[in-house]
């Protein structure tokens, strides 16, 4: 589904991946983890289009396309979606109204028909119920003055109601409390299928004993330095990412 | 000689129209009146028409539209569908409509009003009250020319007095329409407005330009609240390319009186919203919002001047620009704390969204503070839209110029959220939307 292949990124002149290689097949959830400043967070960005970021080498194929020839909208569309490390608030345009807006402008780019008002509305009672969204936040502006946690929720809310084929979550845990860490990791759970795929990004193993990732990769300074199983986020807790800063070095 | 060049005299032709003019006007023949109009007109000659050189005119060429020859406007009568889609307030609202400057009476309705509460066109009150109004328009704002311009020609207007404690739910409204004629058609309605202690009033006040013809609106606002009486004046004004709107809006507050004024500017070849408030009695509150959005070669001018004079006062701007192609938004802003006016508290922002290269901005905000314990902060902001803001709503599908238009609506709806009235409100946001690339879809997608 996805395919990177030496990708190299710099901002403002500075390196900041340095040769990423990673491969995701439908049905798979990978976890990339990393120390601060790694280059998860660029990694994630470059993949859901965002400005300001210079591609010096490599390709990234999603469903078989070139996705660096598309637009921000036209990932979105293609199914490519991500859940931000930090939320943008947007006061003056309400929650529901961006959500509907989004379905319909994703539905519109694939050619299919808009939702219509009732089923929009059932549709999203639902899934704001299974993520833990109270209806208040619905109507109110867009993550404005949102809690940490709330945006979180938030994010996963968009994310259920957009269905996309690839779901990127980069830190979607961090500020979580344990009861919205579960909630979270369910709802993610719940839209695993064979067709869809999954990239964690997080700084902590507890998060993928709810969502247990086929593959886990380390990121550290700009490329990914060791892939393993499940256990190999075991081992990180223990011995942190010493190891790694020597081979990188 | 520097004096010279910040003002210049006006054209011949204003002295053979007031000439002619006078014996039209309300008010002919009342020697008190006549009186305070020959001292104005000789006042506006005096002082003459504000140069680019004036301080507050420094970006707005105002004696190009102001000096250019120009007629009187004659009245029109427009039908009751020409005017009703500007409608704000309920089914209880009433209004006072002119076309042109002249007060429409067939569509006007300002009968039923509670007892102590007094609304009727200019002309009917200097019939009935002839040494209140020259009192009024006597004196007032010596050293604006275009005010003194006002009071020498003043056809039409309002009067409006509210008696002490009589509070007026439904809101009032006063509509103009000018319409463009083919030489520029001058108007200058005067508002005079009193509400008594504790009186209450919302006022809506729009203004809509048609056609494709050239008009000047040189409108005044003279308002007075007694202690403890409260305004919310809601405004909106949906020039046309030829419009050329002056307004000046004064407002003196005395002690616990307050204004909520919001405006809002959608359009117009240049418009020049002046308001000037004096907060002359302890604990009043002036909270003043506008909106401005040029585009085109519309050129948008907002100056605002708050004094406080006494202590224990509140005041608040809130002020934003949405300015694309080659428009001009200009916000000038000045709080005067006087001495004495301790525990002060005003504010003042302005931010602007500049959507083009060739557009431009020029803000200033200014404090002059001469009391020592006072709470006092001015910021104005201007630049391109949010990019993280637009990436968020691009990466959930939004096509980019839907995402930009869905971002200036949401920034131009802060300021239109505060407006009182709900109606006006809807007509304002519908406006705006049609100002914006694929603003009808995102209203027919139900934003509204
Ligand atoms: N716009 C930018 N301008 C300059 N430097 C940037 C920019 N964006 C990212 N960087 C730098 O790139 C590096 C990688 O940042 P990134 O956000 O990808 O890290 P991360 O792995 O997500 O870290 P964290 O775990 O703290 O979220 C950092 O050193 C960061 O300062
Ligand atoms: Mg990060």
């Amino acid at each position: 589904m996805l395919r990177i292949e030496g990708l190299r990124v710099a901002v403002e002149g500075k390196r900041i991946l340095d040769g990423v290689d990673l491969e995701i097949a439908a049905g798979e959830t990978h976890a990339v983890m990393g120390p601060n400043g790694s280059g998860k967070s660029t990694l994630a960005h470059v993949l859901a289009g965002r400005e300001g970021y210079e591609v010096e080498d490599g390709r990234i194929t999603f469903m078989g396309e070139d996705l660096l020839a598309m637009e921000p909208e036209e990932r979105a569309a293609a199914g490519l979606f991500l859940a931000m490390q930090y939320p943008v608030e947007i006061p003056g345009v309400s929650n529901m109204y961006f959500l509907r807006q989004a379905i319909n402008a994703v539905r519109k780019a694939r050619g299919e028909p808009e939702i219509a008002a009732g089923a929009f509305m059932k549709m999203l009672r639902e899934k704001a119920k299974l993520v833990g969204v109270p209806e208040e936040l619905l109507r109110r502006d867009l993550n404005t003055d949102f809690s940490g946690g709330e945006k979180k929720r938030n994010e996963i809310l968009q994310l259920a109601m957009l269905e996309p084929r690839l779901a990127i979550l980069d830190e979607t845990d961090s500020g979580l409390d344990i009861d919205a860490l579960k909630a979270v990791a369910g709802a993610v759970n719940g839209l695993r299928t064979p067709e869809r795929a999954f990239l964690v990004i997080t700084h902590y193993q507890r998060l993928l004993e709810y969502i247990v990732p086929d593959r886990v990769h380390v990121m550290v300074r700009g490329r990914i330095r060791r892939s393993g199983g499940r256990e190999l986020a075991l081992e990180l807790e223990q011995r942190g990412y010493e190891q790694f800063a020597a081979e990188a070095a | 000689m520097a004096a010279a060049r910040r003002m210049i005299e006006p054209a011949p032709f204003y002295g053979e129209l007031f000439a002619r003019e006078r014996a039209r006007l309300p008010g002919h023949g009342r020697s008190e009146l006549e009186r305070v109009r020959e001292e104005a007109f000789a006042r506006f000659v005096a002082l003459g028409l504000p140069t680019q050189k004036a301080e507050v005119w420094k970006y707005s060429p105002i004696a190009r539209f102001a000096n250019r020859e120009m007629v009187v406007a004659e009245a029109a009568v427009p039908r009751l569908e020409d005017v009703s889609a500007w409608f704000g307030g309920g089914p209880a609202t009433r209004r006072l409509i002119f076309a042109n400057g002249h007060l429409v009476p067939a569509l006007s309705h300002v009968g039923g009003l509670p007892e102590g509460v007094r609304v009727t066109g200019l002309v009917r009150a200097i019939e009935e009250w002839p040494e209140k109004v020259a009192e009024a328009l006597a004196g007032c704002d010596p050293e604006c020319s275009f005010t003194q311009l006002n009071t020498a020609l003043a056809r039409s207007g309002a009067w409006i007095e509210i008696a002490d404690g009589v509070r007026l739910d439904e809101p009032l409204q006063l509509l103009f329409v000018h319409e463009g004629g083919e030489s520029a058609a001058m108007t200058h309605p005067r508002i005079l407005l009193r509400l008594g202690r504790g009186a209450r009033l919302h006022l809506i006040e729009t203004h809509a330009g048609t056609g494709d013809g050239h008009c000047f609106v040189n409108l005044v606002c003279q308002m007075a609240l007694a202690p403890e009486a409260e305004l919310t004046l809601d405004r909106l004004e949906l020039g046309a390319a030829g419009t050329t709107l002056l307004s000046r809006t004064l407002v003196e507050l005395a002690a616990g009186a307050r204004i909520r004024q919001t405006a809002v500017a959608l359009g117009g070849g240049f418009l020049r919203n002046e308001t000037e408030v004096r907060l002359g009695g302890r604990g009043g509150e002036a909270i003043l919002n506008g909106l401005c959005m040029p585009r085109g070669e519309e050129h948008a001018d907002t100056l605002v001047r708050i004094h406080h004079e006494a202590e224990d006062c509140h005041s608040d701007q809130f002020f934003k620009g949405v300015v694309e192609d080659r428009a001009r938004a200009v916000f000038a802003g000045k709080i005067i704390v006087h001495r004495g006016a301790q525990k002060t508290n005003a504010y003042q922002a302005n931010d602007n969204l500049l959507l083009s290269d060739r557009a431009e901005v020029d803000s200033k905000p200014e404090l002059e503070i001469y009391a020592d314990d006072v709470k006092c902060s001015h910021g104005a902001t201007c630049g391109d839209l949010d990019e993280g803001a637009l990436f968020y709503l691009r990466a959930r599908g939004l096509p980019r110029e839907v995402a930009a238009s869905l971002l200036v609506y949401a920034f131009a709806n802060e300021v239109i959220e505060r407006m009182a009235d709900e109606r006006l409100r809807a007509l304002t946001r519908r406006a705006v939307l049609d100002r914006v690339p694929g603003g009808a879809a995102l209203e027919a997608e139900g934003l509204l």
